[in-house]
């Protein structure tokens, strides 16, 4: 059993670190989103890294894809998967001129 | 070797186990269509703090007024809409302008600790400076308006405030015959409506911008403009009193929403956010131009001087979970404090005085 977790795990984090590059990365340097606009593809994933100065408190209040990262901290990265096609509007809920959109295609 | 290629079953076994780690992993919060991962520490690498010259770069004033495309600036569009702002008549009573809290006298502010409205009742906030609107991103204390055009309608039409419905609002300008050239000459062929009223109104209150202060001359050059104190004041601003968090750029915010932990019950931008922590009893940080006369302080007027403004950041104020995770005691030295209240004077203009317009009759 103790070997095929430890499988479990190296099957895991070769899929996680596959994940993890193919991931687009969001900064948040300077009170702004790095991107305007991204798309991705349905189940793909964004990495929100918080490279500015200050906490950030990503999150959206779109419909159907709600989320919230909470307050966080300088020096954080946070991976955000989007299951289901659409426009999600992602902002900053402490900055207000902090706003993108993610479009999730098929 | 035989234990190094594992039979089927441990594989079907291994995808079993896989799955749900990943489930465990990747489900920590899980909401619909999205699902969030676990948040991690990356590595940022040490960043050098900013010298002065490279701060006061942060500060320099812009050369121009920023107006939406979707409402121009045209002279005649100002010029009717500081009549109507200075107009008593667009409330209810007859007795209150948006001048009345918003005056020019006061840094464009009411000098009380919170706004008085309709039938002399008080309301629940500070009455906000209209100085330096037109870079405002979000307005109320809330941000519960999302442009100055609406933000102009609000207290007119609010109950507690000035009370007046817009339908009756207009019949009553409508009766006001020197108006009617006045909307037709900013608004060809759009006429009078409260949609055109409004955007009057924000165009004159875009044009009330803060003159030249000390700090300016200083930011340009001018080592002579400010006291010694004053620059200090500046460095401890943008250094171990965080203060530029917030405050940051020439108008001193970003218009962000923070609970810098008042006492107060009032949960502010929470009410438009309930789900999240730190919205609740955040309200928009408010710019710094003019502030010195701009006293009492804070959302709720509950600060007299900038000297208690200083000793609530220092102190910290409420430890709550909803309290930004900037507030925190900062351990400043007396000295410190009375730096920054030097350097917040020098964002004091000589104001120009304010012409009360003749209003249409």
């Amino acid at each position: 059993m103790h070997k095929t977790i430890l499988f479990a795990l190296v099957i895991l984090s070769g899929l996680s670190a596959g994940a993890l590059a193919a991931n687009q990365v969001i900064h948040q340097q300077g009170r702004v989103f790095s991107s305007e606009s991204v798309t991705i593809k349905k189940g793909g994933a964004l990495t929100f890294v918080n490279d500015d100065s200050i906490p950030h408190n990503v999150m959206s209040a779109t419909k159907g894809s709600e989320f919230n990262l909470g307050s966080q901290a300088p020096g954080m990265s946070t991976d955000v998967t989007f299951k289901e096609t659409g426009d999600v509007q992602v902002i900053c809920a402490i900055h207000p001129r902090m706003k993108m959109m993610v479009k999730v295609t098929d | 070797m035989s234990g190094f290629f594992p039979r089927r079953s441990t594989l079907l076994a291994t995808a079993i186990v896989a799955a749900g780690l990943g489930a465990i992993g990747f489900a920590s919060i899980s909401l619909g269509a999205v699902i969030v991962g676990e948040t991690r520490r990356i590595d940022l690498g040490q960043k050098a703090a900013p010298g002065m010259d490279a701060m006061k770069t942060q500060y320099k004033r812009p050369a121009t007024i920023p107006f939406p495309k979707e409402n121009p600036y045209t002279p005649e569009k100002a010029a009717l809409g500081k009549q109507l702002y200075f107009d008593t008549r667009l409330s209810v009573s007859m007795a209150q302008s948006c001048a009345s809290c918003h005056s020019p006298g006061f840094g464009w502010g009411d000098g009380l600790a919170v706004g008085v409205g309709h039938g002399m009742a008080k309301l629940g906030r500070h009455s906000p400076t209209i100085v330096n609107a037109a870079w405002g991103e979000i307005f109320m204390w809330d941000g519960r308006l999302a442009t100055l055009e609406e933000q102009a309608l609000g207290p007119i039409q609010a109950p507690g405030e000035m009370n007046m419905p817009l339908e009756q609002l207009m019949s009553r300008l409508t009766s006001i015959a020197e108006y009617k050239p006045l909307f037709a000459a900013a608004f060809p062929g759009e006429g009078m409506s409260a949609k055109t009223l409004a955007k009057a109104i924000a165009t004159y209150e875009r044009t009330v911008v803060s003159e030249r202060a000390p700090f300016d001359a200083w930011i340009e050059g001018n080592e002579k403009a400010i006291s010694e104190e004053a620059k200090r004041g500046f460095a401890v601003f943008n250094g171990k009193g965080l203060c530029s968090a917030c405050h940051e750029g020439w108008n001193f915010t970003n218009d962000g929403f923070q609970d810098i932990g008042l006492p107060s019950k009032d949960i502010g931008r929470g009410e438009f956010v309930p789900g999240v922590i730190k919205m609740q009893h955040a309200f928009k940080t408010p710019g710094l131009r003019e502030i010195e006369r701009r006293s009492p302080y804070m959302h709720d007027g509950s600060l007299a001087t900038l000297e208690a403004v200083v000793e609530h950041y220092d102190h910290g104020g409420v430890d709550r979970p909803s309290r930004s995770d900037l507030m925190k005691p900062l351990g400043l030295t007396a000295q410190e404090k009375s730096d920054l209240v030097t350097f917040m004077k020098t964002l004091t203009s000589n104001l120009s005085p304010t012409a009360v317009p003749v209003l249409p009759r």
